[in-house]
């Protein structure tokens, strides 16, 4: 007889499962794709397809954007600069509550036409973290509340757990649904268990001060405060009188002289036109796990250097180290590309885990299942293979609106978002309106939906797979199609197995065996 | 509701099935009282730490990343622990301990 605590972490993990698994698949899947985010942007904004150059142009060059930032009252102005996997320069600032984006070529100066879409960087990655929910930074904390729900469901699974080692081993494909389903979500979760638990409690770190701030309000006046003494920022109040800045490029050069070569990053100028007008310059090295910048602060109008940072002391050097764990943006492609397949393997734990929840408790030869079951099938579907046709359709419409267009008052970049949040609506209802078939219309339409997603990028690019291949460059590209392509077959194949899988519900229709109707004929 | 276990060829447990009530008052007691009684624990460490001489800014952080496992723990145990007065009480203790402590601030 196993102990209560057992049975109770059994509870636990049946009813957090069933609660967070949809959220946590969504906040897997996008993190998964967030891995790849830079080389997306490269896929569905097609002149940020640029080759890598070693000298990009004079930042005083980009001052003809300053000085609107500056009109509009931005209380702050950031150019980024070029890396080999976001070649093109960016120069940011707000507009009031937007925020105003311009893509430039590095080597020229001159503006690149908009994209209008937020593609990787700006959509997929910040769903992963925040749902794209600021009120009341709600989706920053749901997502908390859904990662410590994650490390709640992977202690209990261990807790659970019959044999643990021999479960390394086991696969029965050709058993019955249930058995081969948990085999796939025990292999899935104990070979993914480092993982799992590392990247959640990581993700969590990235935000202790928001998550919990009781912490740095007992200690400090201001979260300001708090940030200069932990991360080193510089900050000052503006004057509210206009002031000039110095030029731009000295600061950049008296930087890299600083850093001993070093290419920096992003060079952001805070109160834009004012007396006060002070220069970060940030260069994160991307040689080290540790996700912290060297930064220089300069006077706007003098030139003269505020603050130079050191490294961090010791716990937040834990903290920087791993808040990088989790955002892997050091140079380490092989790290990135097990990133990439173990959280695929987390969204395949988390829907087998439900797939296992429904298929225990279908009763097999009962006309319809339990309302119970209608109704967690209803979201498993729309939250697993609706989220992934509603991400293709995102990228199938990226392909097919013009560019500069709007409709309805919305922009594009909107319109696009629209498009994904509909879709994936519009998955919800097909699952509640064709339970029986659900499951293999959507693999069927993952599948022709990515194919038309490699098929537009050929007819509206020309940077089809071959050349795409041939060209580094293009490399981003040809990645994003050949797991478009991947994904089409497994999607389709997954729809063949489950359609032969599909038995008569009564044994009166059951079709005759080889032997039997060999025996009439 | 049937109480369905993760594996359930297993018996299903002997003890009294809870109500819908008193289920989701546990689930909102653990969620929210585990989360106060966590970021007690994180008020009362970024205080009482720097006390024995650790820089501020160190304590905050070591506190609220140390705050992630202690809240793990509460929910683990939340769960687990039968006895609601044990939990409350536990839950109230370090809530009330760790703001206390905070207080001195």
């Amino acid at each position: 007889m196993e102990s209560s605590f057992r049975r109770s972490m059994d509870w636990l993990h049946t009813w957090a499962g069933v609660l967070f698994a949809s959220l946590l698949f969504a906040i897997f899947w996008m993190g998964t794709l967030a891995v790849f985010d830079r080389e997306i942007d490269r896929w569905m904004m097609p002149m940020t397809r640029l080759p890598v150059v070693d000298q990009t142009v004079s930042v005083d060059q980009l001052r003809p954007f300053l000085d609107i930032a500056a009109a509009t009252k931005s209380p702050n102005w950031s150019v980024t600069f070029p890396t080999d996997r976001q070649p093109v320069l960016t120069v940011n600032w707000r507009k009031g509550e937007e925020r105003v984006r311009h893509y430039v070529d590095p080597a020229t100066g001159v503006l690149l036409p908009d994209p209008g879409s937020w593609a990787g960087t700006q959509f997929l990655y910040p769903f992963h973290y925040m749902l794209h929910v600021k009120l009341w930074d709600l989706g920053m904390w749901v997502v908390g509340l859904a990662a410590m729900g994650m490390l709640a469901l992977a202690v209990s699974g261990i807790v659970i757990h019959r044999n643990l080692i021999a479960d390394f081993f086991t696969f029965r494909a050709q058993a019955n649904p249930r058995r081969s389903i948990l085999d796939l979500h025990n292999i899935t979760g104990v070979l993914g268990l480092p993982f799992h638990v590392l990247i959640t409690l990581s993700g969590l770190i990235i935000f202790f001060a928001n998550y919990f701030p009781t912490g740095w309000q007992a200690m400090y006046p201001t979260r300001d405060a708090f940030n200069a003494d932990a991360f080193g920022t510089y900050s000052r109040p503006k004057l509210n009188h206009p002031g000039s800045l110095v030029s731009l490029d000295t600061m950049m050069r008296d930087a890299q002289r600083i850093w001993k070569g070093g290419m920096p990053t992003q060079l952001t100028v805070f109160h834009p036109g004012d007396a006060a007008a002070y220069v970060r310059i940030l260069r994160f090295p991307e040689d080290r796990v540790m996700h912290h910048p060297d930064s220089v602060f300069f006077d706007g109008a003098t030139g003269d250097l505020l603050q130079q940072n050191s490294a961090p002391r010791p716990v937040m050097t834990m903290q920087r180290f791993l808040s990088g764990l989790h955002f892997i943006q050091f140079q380490h492609w092989t790290l990135r590309w097990f990133y990439f397949v173990l959280g695929l393997s987390g969204c395949v734990l988390m829907a087998t885990g439900l797939l296992f929840w429904l298929e225990a408790r279908r009763e097999p030869h009962a006309s319809s299942a339990p309302a119970s079951v209608r109704l967690v099938e209803g979201i498993t579907i729309g939250s697993v293979t609706g989220l992934i046709i509603a991400t293709l359709a995102f990228f199938v419409v990226n392909r097919l609106l013009p560019l500069g267009m709007t409709m309805l008052g919305y922009e594009r970049t909107a319109l696009e978002a629209w498009i994904f949040y509909l879709t994936w609506l519009g998955t919800f209802a097909h699952a509640w309106l064709r339970p029986p078939h659900a499951w293999i219309e959507q693999c069927r339409a993952i599948a022709g939906l990515a194919l038309a997603a490699v098929l537009l990028n050929w007819l509206t690019t020309d940077d089809h797979l071959f050349a795409s291949m041939a060209s580094r460059t293009l490399w981003p590209v040809a990645g994003m199609d050949l797991l478009l392509l991947m994904g089409a077959l497994t999607a389709w194949l997954t729809a063949q197995k489950l359609r032969s899988r599909t038995v008569p519900a009564s044994p009166r229709h059951e079709p005759l065996s080889v032997a039997e109707s060999q025996a009439l004929g | 509701m049937t109480r369905q276990s993760a594996t359930p060829d297993r018996d299903s447990d002997d003890a009294v099935e809870p109500s819908w009530l008193a289920l989701i008052g546990r689930v909102v007691l653990v969620i929210f009282g585990g989360y106060a009684a966590a970021a007690g624990f994180v008020t009362g460490a970024s205080v009482a730490l720097p006390l024995i001489g650790m820089v501020r800014s160190e304590a905050v952080a070591l506190a609220a990343m140390l705050g992630f496992v202690v809240y793990l723990v509460l929910l683990l145990w939340g769960f687990a622990e039968r006895r609601l007065w044990r939990l409350c009480l536990g839950l109230a203790l370090l809530a009330g301990g760790g703001f206390g402590v905070g207080s001195l601030m």
